[in-house]
């Protein structure tokens, strides 16, 4: 992840907010340090020798001092990061929308589309997949099998090789469809057939947005392509794919806001949540450590329907909570992506040191919460407290799930903390529209800062 | 490949000889100037007229380049194979290791440049680990003990390009009159079982899969034993793409790895991944012992450092380059050849 990228970033704030003097050295040390954790993100190497001049010739600038330079110099830090990252640009919907997808072999358009296609089914849209990659071996069977999987209409010609024909053959029925996502073959921009074909494509489809997928670990080829592909066709934006692991995107980012190619969404998993909208503002404060409440809210909202959350926050303002809620609250922050994502997202949360294994035990923990609460009584899941009272239940309830007395004591702590968080603190508001004023979001910061000392 | 380097490569050495000379002329006007960092032995530094021989002398006179003087130079050739996507760890050393070969010693100026090239060349031969033809591996195995097939199981990160390697080199093994078998041990992507048996079909080869979610490990040691008893050259074994970072994922492949016992486990990246590869191959070298490594979309790259990268931090062989979509698209990698296109 880009937990070291971060830390240097943050370093070279602190160094400079702590220096008494900003001498040579120490700008000459800041920006060595800076060059070196943007290169080893992939960054242009243009690029990083443009912000670190820019990064020196501020901090030795005579004409400011004191601590307004300092100020001057860690805004100018943070404003050029933000530069690199591009500008902010959602992708819209309209009422016809024929999306197109390309990219390199591999860089993982199908499973993309797939988690595209299940994002705006998801918000109330007729979607449909269409499966153009005549080339690869099974491309038109995972499209399938994925499409199925998450409930997707698809378009697929089994037998057809070629992609314009198959086109033709569906654009009729097509018609009903509010949103099109076409998937095509891997290529690059040097297979001057490939080229040909998807100039054919694009010529006949006349697609509204045609969205380039890359990987997060593409290096320094990263500007060259973006740019390439920008040339055959009028790419509108990008999407960048593998963000999970070790990868920091540095390339394929920057690479996109030098050619002026917007990034719609990150993908950052193998599940078919695992996508994100991406907001440079939201990137660069989570890469800073600082959290990213407004993205977690937003997933939150995603991945939980509306009647539980109805249901839940009834229950909230009641001050009263089930068993099952405690279960109901862990599963979906599972289908968030697991509680390692989410780290990130929390302030404060993400510079904790939680071991790892930590956070993938508290995950197989809530598997056996579930068998657990299985084993209870409905008398008993409504009140925990039972338990507690009369313990021969607990042994009871052990034996039927199978687990130890002890881990039915964690998860009864667990739904104590839970039950305490809600008395003690204010339910949190989120208005109509759905988002936080800043108070609130530092209020719920804090509280989350409590959550550190939380054994799990 | 490495397209631009070899132009680049030849302008910088160029430099440092050439920036030798106008520090000679530097020299001359201004005396004064103490610590220089260049010195030129055989010009008297208190001469006082110049003339038109002392110049030309000074072109064919030693010069020796002094650490501090290389470091100025060296940050031009880091930024140099930074660019043509060597990770940055890798440059430093590459760097480091020439600064040791370099700095502080006494060369003709005209030999500087090509001091400089062979220098280089030598500590990229070093990088390189020869590699070892499979074919003559697999033959080797099966005349000496008939019965047991030669195994080989194929890691990656998602989308580098696994399934269609194994294609092309089942493809060129084939063509080398070796028999071989395919496991299906990617039971978890959508289609992959569907990808690797349409290659089977193709390649007229037998491919052992069960369903989506069986246990990969099962599915390769099928494999193996259906190799055994109907004495098959060879296996090769097909994985999901994990991510280096997926401790449970790179346990599954530890375990596959631990029940069919692979006599050579290829990691398979991608030429044009940036900085990310030497996280990729360390993880899976460190779980799998890495024997050696595929380099796909070749044809794509232009740059070529990540094959530095590679072959720097595993010092292991790169054995093949994937350099497009057909089977036939598979090159045995060629040490001299590469350091050729080097411009070395």
């Amino acid at each position: 992840m880009l937990e070291k990228l971060g830390e240097v970033i943050r370093k070279a704030t602190d160094k400079i907010a702590n220096a008494i003097f900003l001498d040579k050295n120490l700008v000459d040390s800041i920006v060595r340090d800076l060059q070196r954790a943007l290169l080893e993100a992939d960054v242009n190497v243009f690029l990083v020798k443009k912000l670190t001049d820019k990064i020196k010739q501020t901090a030795l600038d005579e004409r400011v001092n004191g601590i307004e330079k300092k100020e001057h110099l860690i805004k100018i830090l943070h404003d050029e990061l933000l530069g690199l990252l591009g500008e902010t640009k959602k992708l819209n919907i309209q009422k016809e929308n024929r999306i197109i997808f390309l990219g390199l072999y591999g860089a993982g358009k199908t499973t993309t589309i797939a988690k595209i296609g299940n994002y705006f089914a998801k918000r109330g849209n007729k979607v449909a997949l269409v499966g153009l990659d005549v080339h690869r071996p099974a491309a038109k069977e995972q499209l399938k099998q994925l499409a199925e999987k998450n409930n997707l209409d698809y378009f697929i010609d089994f037998d057809e090789k070629n992609a314009l024909k198959t086109w033709k053959k569906f654009k009729p029925k097509l018609k009903d469809y509010k949103i099109i996502l076409i998937d095509t073959a891997g290529r690059h921009t040097l297979d001057k057939e490939l080229v040909d074909e998807i100039s054919v494509l694009n010529k006949e489809i006349n697609p509204t947005e045609s969205i380039l997928v890359m990987p997060a670990d593409i290096g320094q080829a990263a500007k060259k392509q973006s740019e390439e592909f920008k040339n055959i066709l009028n790419i509108t934006g990008v999407i960048i794919t593998r963000m999970d692991s070790t990868a920091k995107g540095g390339g394929a980012l920057t690479a996109c806001a030098e050619t002026k190619a917007p990034v719609y969404f990150i993908t950052t998993g193998e599940k078919i949540n695992d996508i994100d909208e991406f907001n440079q503002k939201s990137f660069l404060s989570r890469l800073l450590g600082m959290g990213d409440l407004q993205s977690l809210i937003e997933k939150i909202r995603s991945v939980t329907d509306k009647e539980k959350q109805e249901k839940i926050k009834k229950q909230l303002e009641e001050g009263k909570l089930s068993l099952n809620d405690v279960i109901e609250q862990a599963k979906s922050m599972s289908s968030l992506g697991g509680f390692e994502k989410i780290k990130s997202m929390i302030p404060g949360l993400g510079n904790a040191k939680i071991p790892e294994n930590l956070l993938e035990s508290q995950q197989e923990k809530v598997a056996k919460w579930e068998h657990i609460i299985k084993s209870m009584t409905s008398k008993e899941k409504e009140n925990p407290e039972l338990l507690k009272k009369e313990t021969s239940r607990i042994s009871r309830v052990a034996k039927g799930a199978g687990v130890s007395t002890s881990e039915i004591r964690s998860l009864l702590k667990q739904y104590d903390m839970l039950n305490e968080m809600i008395k003690s603190g204010s339910s949190m508001d989120i208005d109509s529209t759905g988002m936080m004023n800043q108070k609130q979001m530092m209020k719920l910061a804090k509280k989350f800062g409590k959550f550190k000392k939380m054994k799990f | 490949m490495f397209k631009f380097f070899k132009e680049k490569i030849k302008n910088w050495a160029e430099k440092i000889s050439k920036h030798g000379e106008k520090e000679t002329e530097e020299e001359k006007s201004e005396k004064a100037k103490e610590p220089r960092r260049i010195i030129i032995k055989e010009t008297p530094k208190d001469e006082k007229r110049e003339s038109f021989l002392e110049k030309i002398k000074g072109k064919i006179s030693k010069i020796k380049i002094s650490e501090k003087e290389f470091e100025v130079y060296s940050e031009e050739l880091e930024m140099l194979l930074i660019e043509n996507n060597v990770a940055l760890e890798v440059a430093q050393k590459i760097i480091n290791e020439l600064k040791e070969k370099i700095a502080g010693k006494e060369f003709l100026r005209k030999e500087v440049e090509n001091e400089i090239r062979e220098n280089l060349k030598e500590i990229i031969e070093n990088i390189l680990v020869e590699p070892f033809k499979i074919v003559d591996k697999i033959k080797e195995k099966i005349s000496d003990q008939a019965k047991e097939p030669y195994v080989i199981l194929f890691c990656g990160i998602n989308g580098s390009g696994k399934t269609t390697t194994i294609a092309k080199i089942a493809d060129h093994l084939k063509r080398n009159g070796i028999t071989c078998v395919l496991a299906a041990s990617d039971t978890f992507r959508a289609a992959s079982i569907e990808q690797i048996k349409k290659h089977g079909e193709k390649l007229g080869m037998k491919v052992i899969a069960q369903d989506y979610g069986a246990d990969p490990a099962a599915v390769a040691f099928d494999a193996v034993k259906y190799a055994k008893k109907n004495f098959i050259n060879c296996v090769l074994i097909d994985t999901a793409g994990r991510m280096h970072t997926a401790k449970n994922l790179i346990r599954e492949i530890e375990k596959i790895s631990k029940v069919c016992k692979p006599d050579l486990k290829i990691f398979v990246g991608e030429s044009i991944t940036g900085n990310d590869i030497i996280e990729q191959v360390k993880s899976f070298d460190w779980a799998l012992n890495i024997d050696g490594i595929v380099l796909t979309k070749a044809d794509i790259d232009e740059k070529g450092g990540t094959a530095l990268s590679v072959g720097y931090i595993l010092k292991k062989p790169i054995l093949y380059l994937g350099t497009g979509q057909e089977y036939n698209k598979i090159e045995v990698f060629d040490k001299k050849k590469f350091i050729e296109k080097l411009g070395l």
